[in-house]
């Protein structure tokens, strides 16, 4: 909480009542004198070409899903095909005033919004702009495809028919398609148009959609972002923090005016009553009217209203509305756009949970008839125009639909060659990613780099005293110190999550930052750990550098589906064509107990798409973070409480006070020896080095102990190198055993090194119990006496050697038995 | 029921035995009491008798045979009764585990399979190690590296069948024999010797094997120092025929030279402690007693029992020990822990004419005397040479713990003791 603004109990008791404005429903009225004013024929006329075009699109992909054949043409489509047929019109409306440089964001029913997305900015759009693109974007490989399809008379004309040779190529899995087959029907997308990713999660597009509003207001870019999520997506919980965190007071509060107020972004609600088979209004939900929602988010009520989604021209006055609210900087906005799906949710669908007539009834209403009607009564165009333009739609798809299912033109990836493996990760430096200078609001030789800089780099004198803790360089601040650096090198950077600001992060990493940094560059956010990490991955999306932080490793799973589906998985799915330079700074508690201790990195590391770093000293925090903020990719960057207090004092030179990296996935050796190894991830290092102390002393063993800093990507080679040599390997962390990285590493290890073991890999983890209070620490982590015991036990038996707890073999089975 | 016969565990530290010869053959009557067979210890031979009577069913194991302690080795029963399960090989029927049984993984490990790690087992095979006759260290008897390590620095590596033909003394190994090699069957030629019909090849067996052994572990791990000296013998060389003359009545006839130079050996050490003394793990145990190893010349080969608390004996009592001790060892009835715990041992070769000579100490003891033959000595006496009779001393003492001069003070206390044997009888 900033001392700025003050809580006066005089104000917070006052006796008042809340009043809240007006939601306005559906009071657009048609005007067809003003209507032909505001568009001309020709304008009016695209909406139904373009209405009727999408309508054709899906047609398409029903006849594959329930037939094989469309117009003759046979193909069996394996994948996913969830159809908006019915939706048309509030997918066009919303497209009318939009510009290039607006995103849109979907959901898993989203073919309509890409398509009029995509034709509106192609009317938008010069030609050499649009040449420029089509021959650039993934090498041009869908346009020579395209080209050979028709001759094309104009450029607008080839640009659609890329547009929708793009779409259907991606939705076949073909390496011609958008996203190189990688996206599929329901992560089809096109950054050049402003088509940004479509999740396939429920209502996973509001915070990423935040995210990009947040790069648009902090990087000064034009535009606003639109995150068409369902109707039943408000429930969830992801959804209601990016509203919250769109609606933050600080944004007029305390960042500067001139950034121009919150960020812009439309919570537009494509709301076709249906979530899948539930009725949000009248069965699954309370609201009664979904527009109803913004009344609980800020006094704005998020300028909510409802709208007549089957009227395309209502649909485009609401969104035009909402986007000079959001460019005011008065955002955040919310749209509930009243439609209908005449389709099932899938292909799959039996409809079981509607009745026919209601189906019959919207049809009767269809919008797409409806507008044909109302542009021949306004004399806009005749029934044979509209005709001549559904035959020419018609004869395009299906040359297009040809093409695109043919596998000789429209090719799969090879996946033999490693294709989608060599997608996950763009492994490229970036010292800033704008030309830019950086907002700071302290020049960097008078920030807290002048006091830390001026500290011991090393922990212990000569004689090997430890200098005055005050004294000396901490982990914590060699984090400092590495945010610092990138902070005044790249003006995109951006950090934030739970007291980031004046408390300086809640473990005192960032003290010293709030000086230096403006606040739309570090600020707090609400507790809402979902809309931390999905609006960093939006920010990263739309090509800014995010760190956002979890205070407690523990709170990971409050933000599960942001790290595990959205921050790993969309440089993949866009096929490289997006980039994901995030950090996500997560804290590893202790003391605290069951819901606060837990370290799970294996979660992460298991998950495809994410690089895991762990260091264990201040070394490693600087050079490792250093590393990660130079990056292109996403980074899961774990710290431990136990650490952030402690000086370095295993590398010897102490931490450099220039900028340094350590090289990715390189573990270090601390300690050379010759008849055991022992490696550890994340502080286990410092008791490691304890039980090779008394194995020394006491047992007169020479045990080698590397520090794995890694846990993707990894080079094992080191740690095979070090069993050539001992042939004994102990693994250990603080992680839970069961399901722990270590038994990865364990089973790669054994067999990249089989012949040179002399035992079996034992992996040493925490117990598979809650975390014990942090009096009975001792009987859950992992200490120095466990990894002797467990070393004799089952490693080398040590003469005399009376161990002090359970660990031979048959606690496996004991244990694994008992669940525990 | 029939009834087992075991190999009795002769004394602390016996592991095994040989069996000698059966008096009793398989089908013959036996009474409880009577004696099966006849075993030898590396210390003793001992007749085991039977613990039943009955027919003797069966003898597992033949004369000759190495034989574990506490194992089966022969049968009593009634006629026709079944023994199966007492049989040594059978006595110990696996358990098979099935799935679902509960799995207690010590007992997992059935005798016949070898459990190695990967890298034992590779450097064995580089190595040319045979390890399927080795105990492992490793978790549950696991052979690990360490275990071959061991067999490499024990030296020559070999295959069993080899080991078995050399250990025959018909075998030799072959000269052109590639070096850092196993040695196998092909590496062995028959021993010329052996092949010769002068010469007949014995296998070393029992105390001569244990002799063997311990000579040369003693040269090989300690550090042995010789002092010589001679004592003068006219004090007890009168003692003595004074002594042979005695009132028979008194019991002090039997008393020999042997009996007196034992007494003044056992009155002398007490007030040198370091040479009374075991050196184990780097550590010296002072013994506050005189336990006195004897060395006797038997026809097995050299026994050495132990007279206990011999410093606090009288000339008569030791002189009786000494000789019944001897005895037993001669007609081989000597119990294994006779043999055992002395703090020094005196080594006679004075009655086969040996003047001095370099004895060989017996480890943990750290000194050893040796005792030659009465000589005469040119001494200066008045001014004039005179012939006296002198006895030969040679003691041996572990340099590794105790020095020259402290061994060479003991010496002379000793030759001092002796010339006045007299004297130190009244004290």
């Amino acid at each position: 909480m900033p001392k700025s603004l003050t809580i006066d109990p005089h104000e917070a008791r006052q006796r008042s009542l809340l009043r809240a404005p007006d939601i306005p429903v559906n009071t657009y009225l048609s005007d067809p004198g003003a209507e032909a004013e505001r568009f001309s024929s020709a304008e009016l006329v695209n909406v139904y070409h373009d209405m009727r075009l999408i309508r054709e699109f899906e047609l398409v992909l029903d006849g594959f899903k329930k037939a094989g054949s469309y117009r003759g043409i046979q193909y069996n489509h394996l994948g996913p095909a969830h159809l908006s047929i019915g939706q048309e019109a509030a997918a066009v409306g919303q497209c009318i005033h939009l510009g290039p440089e607006d995103f849109i964001l979907g959901s898993h029913r989203s073919h309509g919004e890409i398509l009029a997305k995509g034709l509106s900015a192609i009317r938008a759009l010069e030609d050499d702009c649009l040449l420029d693109i089509m021959e650039n974007y993934m090498g041009g490989a869908a346009l020579r495809v395209v080209e050979s399809i028709d001759d094309f008379s104009d450029i607008e004309s080839l640009a659609q028919a890329y547009l929708i040779y793009g779409t259907y190529a991606e939705i076949f899995a073909r390496a011609t398609g958008f996203n190189r087959g990688m996206g599929g029907s329901m992560h089809t997308f096109f950054p050049p148009f402003g088509i940004m990713p479509n999740n396939a999660i429920v209502g996973g597009s509001a915070d990423i959609a935040l995210g990009m509003a947040l790069f648009k207001r902090i990087n000064r870019k034009r535009g606003i972002v639109i995150a068409n999520i369902g109707d039943s997506s408000v429930a969830s919980g992801p959804v209601w923090e990016a509203m919250n965190f769109a609606a933050m007071d600080q944004y007029h509060t305390l960042w500067d005016a001139d950034l121009g107020g919150a960020p812009p972004i439309l919570f537009n609600f494509m709301n076709n009553f249906y979530g899948m088979g539930g009725q949000p209004q009248g069965e699954t939900l309370g609201f009664g009217m979904l527009a109803r929602v913004g009344l609980g988010v800020n006094a704005a009520a998020m300028h909510s209203e409802r709208v007549d989604g089957y009227d395309p021209l209502a649909v485009a006055d609401a969104t035009r509305r909402k986007k000079e609210v959001l460019l005011a900087g008065q955002g955040p906005a919310m749209l509930d756009v009243i439609t209908y799906r005449y389709s099932g949710h899938s292909p799959s669908d039996a409809s079981s949970y509607r009745a026919k007539d209601e189906v019959e009834m919207w049809r009767e209403q269809d919008a797409i008839r409806g507008f044909g009607s109302y542009l021949c009564a306004n004399g806009h165009a005749d029934n044979s125009w509209l005709e001549s333009i559904e035959d020419a739609i018609v004869d395009k798809i299906t040359g297009i639909v040809a093409t695109a299912v043919d596998l000789d033109r429209s090719p799969r990836l090879h996946v033999a060659k490693d294709e989608i493996g060599t997608m996950m990760f763009s492994n490229e430096r970036a010292d800033a990613l704008d030309d830019r200078g950086p907002e700071v609001t302290q020049p960097r030789a008078e920030s807290r780099f002048e006091v830390t800089s001026s500290k011991h780099r090393f922990g212990l004198d000569e004689g090997g005293k430890p200098f005055p803790k005050l004294k000396t360089l901490t982990y914590a601040e060699a984090i400092f110190e590495a945010m610092l650096h990138r902070f005044y090198q790249d003006p995109t950077m951006i950090a934030f999550g739970e007291e980031n600001r004046d408390w300086g992060g809640a473990f005192g990493a960032y003290r010293g930052l709030t000086e230096a940094i403006p606040y739309h560059r570090l600020f707090n956010t609400p507790i809402s750990e979902a809309a931390i990490v999905g609006a960093a991955v939006g920010y990263a999306l739309a090509g800014g550098r995010a760190v956002p932080e979890l205070m407690y490793c523990d709170f990971m799973g409050r933000a599960g589906d942001e790290i595990f589906n959205q921050m790993a998985k969309w440089q993949a799915m866009s096929a490289n064509a997006l980039r994901m330079p995030l950090v996500l700074r997560v804290s590893v508690g202790m003391k605290y107990g069951a819901q606060h201790s837990q370290d799970w990195s294996s979660l992460v590391a298991h998950i495809p798409g994410l690089k895991v770093y762990f260091p264990a000293t201040a070394y490693d925090a600087k050079g490792m973070l250093n590393q990660a903020l130079r990056g292109t990719d996403p980074v899961v960057f774990f710290e431990s409480q136990r650490l952030y207090s402690q000086p370095e004092t295993l590398f010897a030179g102490g931490v450099p006070l220039e900028y340094y990296e350590i090289e990715e996935g390189e573990p270090y050796l601390h300690r050379p020896g010759s008849d055991i190894t022992i490696v550890t991830i994340g502080a286990a290092l410092y008791r490691a080095l304890e039980a090779a102390d008394r194995l020394r002393t006491e047992h007169g063993l020479s045990a080698e102990v590397i520090d794995a800093r890694f846990l993707n990507p990894l080079n094992y080679e080191p740690i095979v190198q070090s069993l050539r040599k001992t042939g004994k390997l102990l693994l250990a962390s603080d992680a839970s055993e069961r399901g722990s990285f270590l038994h990865t590493m364990a089973s790669n290890i054994s067999q990249l090194a089989f012949d040179f073991l002399d035992g079996p890999v034992a992996v040493l983890g925490a117990r598979n119990w809650i975390t014990p209070p942090a009096e009975l620490d001792e009987s859950f982590f992992p200490g120095a006496d466990w990894m002797i015991d467990i070393i004799h036990e089952r490693l080398l038996p040590l003469p005399g050697y009376q161990p002090r707890t359970r660990q031979g073999v048959a606690e496996i089975m004991t244990r694994n038995r008992a669940g525990i | 029921m029939p009834q087992a016969i075991v190999m009795p565990k002769l004394g602390n530290t016996v592991e095994s035995a040989i069996i000698l010869t059966w008096h009793v053959g398989v089908g013959d009557p036996v009474e409880t009491g009577e004696t099966l067979c006849e075993i030898e210890t590396d210390k003793a031979t001992v007749e085991v008798e039977s613990s039943a009577s009955g027919i003797l069913l069966a003898r597992f194991f033949e004369a000759g045979d190495e034989v574990p302690v506490m194992q089966n080795i022969a049968i009593v029963g009634r006629e026709g009764e079944s023994f199966d399960l007492l049989s040594p090989v059978s006595a110990a029927p696996a358990e098979h585990v099935t799935p679902g049984e509960s799995y207690d993984h010590s007992d997992g490990k059935p005798d016949e399979e070898v459990f190695i790690s990967p890298r034992a087992r590779n450097l064995a095979a580089r190595k040319g190690i045979d390890y399927n006759e080795i105990e492992g260290t490793g978790p549950d008897g696991r052979i690990i590296e360490r275990d071959i390590r061991a067999l490499i620095d024990q030296g020559v590596k070999m295959s069993p069948v080899a080991k078995a033909m050399l250990e025959s003394g018909e075998y030799q190994i072959a000269d052109e024999r590639a070096v850092d090699k196993r040695i196998t069957k092909s590496d062995l030629t028959p021993s010329s010797p052996a092949a010769s019909p002068e010469l007949k090849a014995i296998p070393l067996t029992g105390v001569r094997r244990t002799i063997a052994k311990r000579m040369l572990e003693s040269l090989q791990t300690t550090a042995q120092l010789t002092l010589n000296a001679s004592a003068d013998a006219t004090s007890l060389q009168d003692f003595r025929a004074r002594l042979k003359s005695s009132d028979d009545a008194l019991g002090l006839r039997g008393v020999t030279i042997n009996d007196l130079l034992l007494f003044a050996v056992a009155r002398t050490l007490p007030a040198f402690p370091e040479l009374n003394a075991l050196y184990v793990n780097d550590r010296i145990l002072k013994h506050s007693r005189v336990h006195l190893g004897l060395a006797v010349d038997t026809p097995r080969g050299l026994l050495v029992p132990v007279i206990r608390g011999a410093d606090a004996l009288s000339l008569r009592a030791l002189s009786y020990e000494a000789k019944r001790l001897a005895d037993a060892c001669r007609s081989g009835d000597i119990m294994p822990d006779e043999l055992a715990g002395g703090s020094f041992t005196v080594t006679n070769l004075g009655g086969l004419g040996i003047e001095s000579f370099t004895p060989i100490l017996n480890p943990p003891q750290v000194g050893i005397l040796g005792i030659g033959s009465i000589n005469l000595k040119p001494v200066e006496r008045d001014g004039a040479v005179a012939h006296v009779a002198h006895i030969g001393l040679s003691l041996t003492v572990n340099h590794q713990v105790v020095d020259g001069a402290p061994a060479a003070r003991f010496l002379a206390q000793l030759c001092k003791n002796i010339a006045s044997i007299d004297l130190l009888l009244a004290l």
